[in-house]
């Protein structure tokens, strides 16, 4: 019986908050000062809930139900729960239904960007470099183990290695350690001056049929005069290429390793 | 599209969406909802990141980035489900699940609200360093306020747990900092993502470092004052 009354009381309550906003926006809009229908009607409320502490004693006629204006198919958005439970048994006007096109809106922008990932890994020139590789990468470059770069007047190709750029001696070097030529990041002169510069790295060539070993440097062979100065350059065995005597004999001489050596025999 | 209207329900409506976690109604087809969208927005976001370096990269982070968010997820779920459990939880292991998932879908799709951003600044700048320390950026952000999400998701399937409610929330919370530590220790070991230009494409690169001590090195180099070799 005192929960009916309640309800009615409410209701009647609710009814007159709405009336009460009504009025006061009317009359504000006249005055030009809009006011906000939820504050108004959350304002009315308490007070009339602050005057009308009692109940009817009799219980009076049910007012007639007042239809809901027309809304969209959607739900209006609840209220936050924090805001429930700071004022327990207000609840917050409905706020204007938000338009439910999050999910279509989410599709369309991830196929958008699939599209885009597409278009832009899409090679546009015959090195296969994309519009996302397209940009200079001199200064994007991270100088780790293996990283081989070439000044952009010099000819000469370094390569990273152990904390120190390594100067590789000929194409026949780099092509035995398997760097192609897309490896190579052109920088700009300069570029290596701030780095150690370690020993170079050369291709060591010997045939069969000859006991002399030669060392291969910008495209001479270097006859290297004995063990001790293959030792003093730093080289090891396995770095000795074992190649047709023929292909050596076609090699420009080069300097004698040291120096100073005459004329070098000839494998 | 069906998938997708779940992350509607999480962004518009995500007491009621909560709340049913809690009821458990629904649960299979919302942690199904949830994993496809995820993973398919993860995706998405990999391949942008990869795509500064080679299509390889972009195919392999578009691989590895919902892998990275699913095995932190796989990794971290007992623990928040046993914790909770010890202080007077009545949640099932789904119900958890279900709210991780949640935080995995909304930092999704918050990934993936960024995307246009950083495929924005992929075409027009150069800078390696600078490129990581925006994703790194995003996903800070965007994991942020997925684990709120969950912070508060937790607060609704757990309400009216009695006393033990508080010591619950510090669990989320102790938990959120460790999942934090094991994803980014997971974007370690699984990458790289964004691909070092000047070095050809690795699926994975060797272990070694850490995720911290990379960051602090990156801006070092973006500020000028560091190399990174």
């Amino acid at each position: 019986m005192r929960d009916e009354r309640d309800d009615r009381l409410d209701q009647l309550l609710d009814l007159l908050a709405e009336e009460v906003a009504e009025r006061l926006r009317g009359s504000s809009s006249l005055a030009g000062q809009p006011l906000e229908r939820g504050a108004l009607i959350d304002e009315t409320a308490e007070r009339l809930e602050e005057e009308m502490p009692s109940a009817p004693s009799e219980p009076e006629p049910r007012p007639e139900p007042v239809p809901e204006p027309p809304l969209a198919a959607e739900e209006p958005v609840e209220p936050e729960p924090e805001e429930l439970e700071e004022r327990p048994g207000l609840e917050s006007p409905p706020s204007p239904p938000a338009p439910r096109h999050t999910a279509r809106l989410l599709g369309r922008l991830a196929l958008g960007l699939l599209a885009l990932v597409v278009l832009i890994n899409i090679p546009i020139n015959r090195h296969g470099t994309t519009l996302a590789t397209a940009m200079p990468d001199t200064r994007a470059m991270v100088i780790r183990d293996g990283l081989v770069v070439k000044e952009e007047d010099d000819p000469e190709i370094y390569v990273y290695q152990d904390g120190r750029f390594r100067w590789i001696s000929s194409l026949t070097a780099f092509e035995m350690r398997g760097h192609t030529w897309e490896d190579v990041h052109v920088v700009e002169d300069g570029f290596l001056d701030p780095f150690e510069i370690g020993p170079a790295i050369h291709v060591l060539l010997k045939c069969p049929d000859s006991p002399h070993i030669y060392r291969l440097e910008a495209e001479e062979k270097r006859w290297i005069v004995d063990i001790e100065a293959f030792e003093d350059e730093g080289h090891v065995w396995e770095d000795v290429q074992s190649v047709p005597c023929a292909y050596l004999r076609d090699l420009p001489d080069g300097e004698t390793i040291p120096p100073g050596h005459g004329p070098p025999p000839q494998p | 599209m069906k998938d997708l209207t779940v992350i509607e329900t999480i962004l518009r409506d995500r007491k009621n969406f909560f709340q049913e976690i809690r009821e458990g109604k629904g649960l299979a087809e919302k942690m199904r909802a949830m994993l496809v969208s995820s993973v398919a927005f993860f995706a998405l976001y990999g391949a942008v990141m990869g795509s500064s370096h080679s299509l390889w990269q972009a195919l392999s982070s578009a691989a590895k980035l919902p892998l990275l968010f699913l095995a932190t997820l796989v990794v971290c779920a007992p623990t928040l489900y046993f914790f909770n459990l010890n202080f007077g939880s009545n949640q099932s292991l789904s119900q958890n699940v279900a709210l991780m998932l949640t935080t995995i879908t909304v930092t999704s799709v918050l990934l993936l609200s960024f995307a246009p951003v950083v495929t924005f600044f992929l075409l027009t700048t150069s800078q390696y360093q600078f490129f990581k320390l925006l994703n790194v950026g995003v996903f800070t952000i965007s994991g942020i306020v997925g684990v709120t999400f969950l912070s508060y998701g937790m607060r609704i399937v757990s309400y009216g747990g009695g006393e033990s409610v508080r010591a619950r929330r510090t669990v989320v919370w102790l938990w959120i900092i460790l999942y934090a530590f094991v994803g980014s220790q997971m974007a370690w070991t699984l990458r790289p993502f964004v691909g070092a230009p000047g070095l050809p494409f690795e699926l994975f690169r060797q272990l070694g470092g850490n995720f911290y001590a990379n960051i602090f090195a990156s801006i070092g180099e973006v500020l000028g004052f560091v190399t990174v070799r």
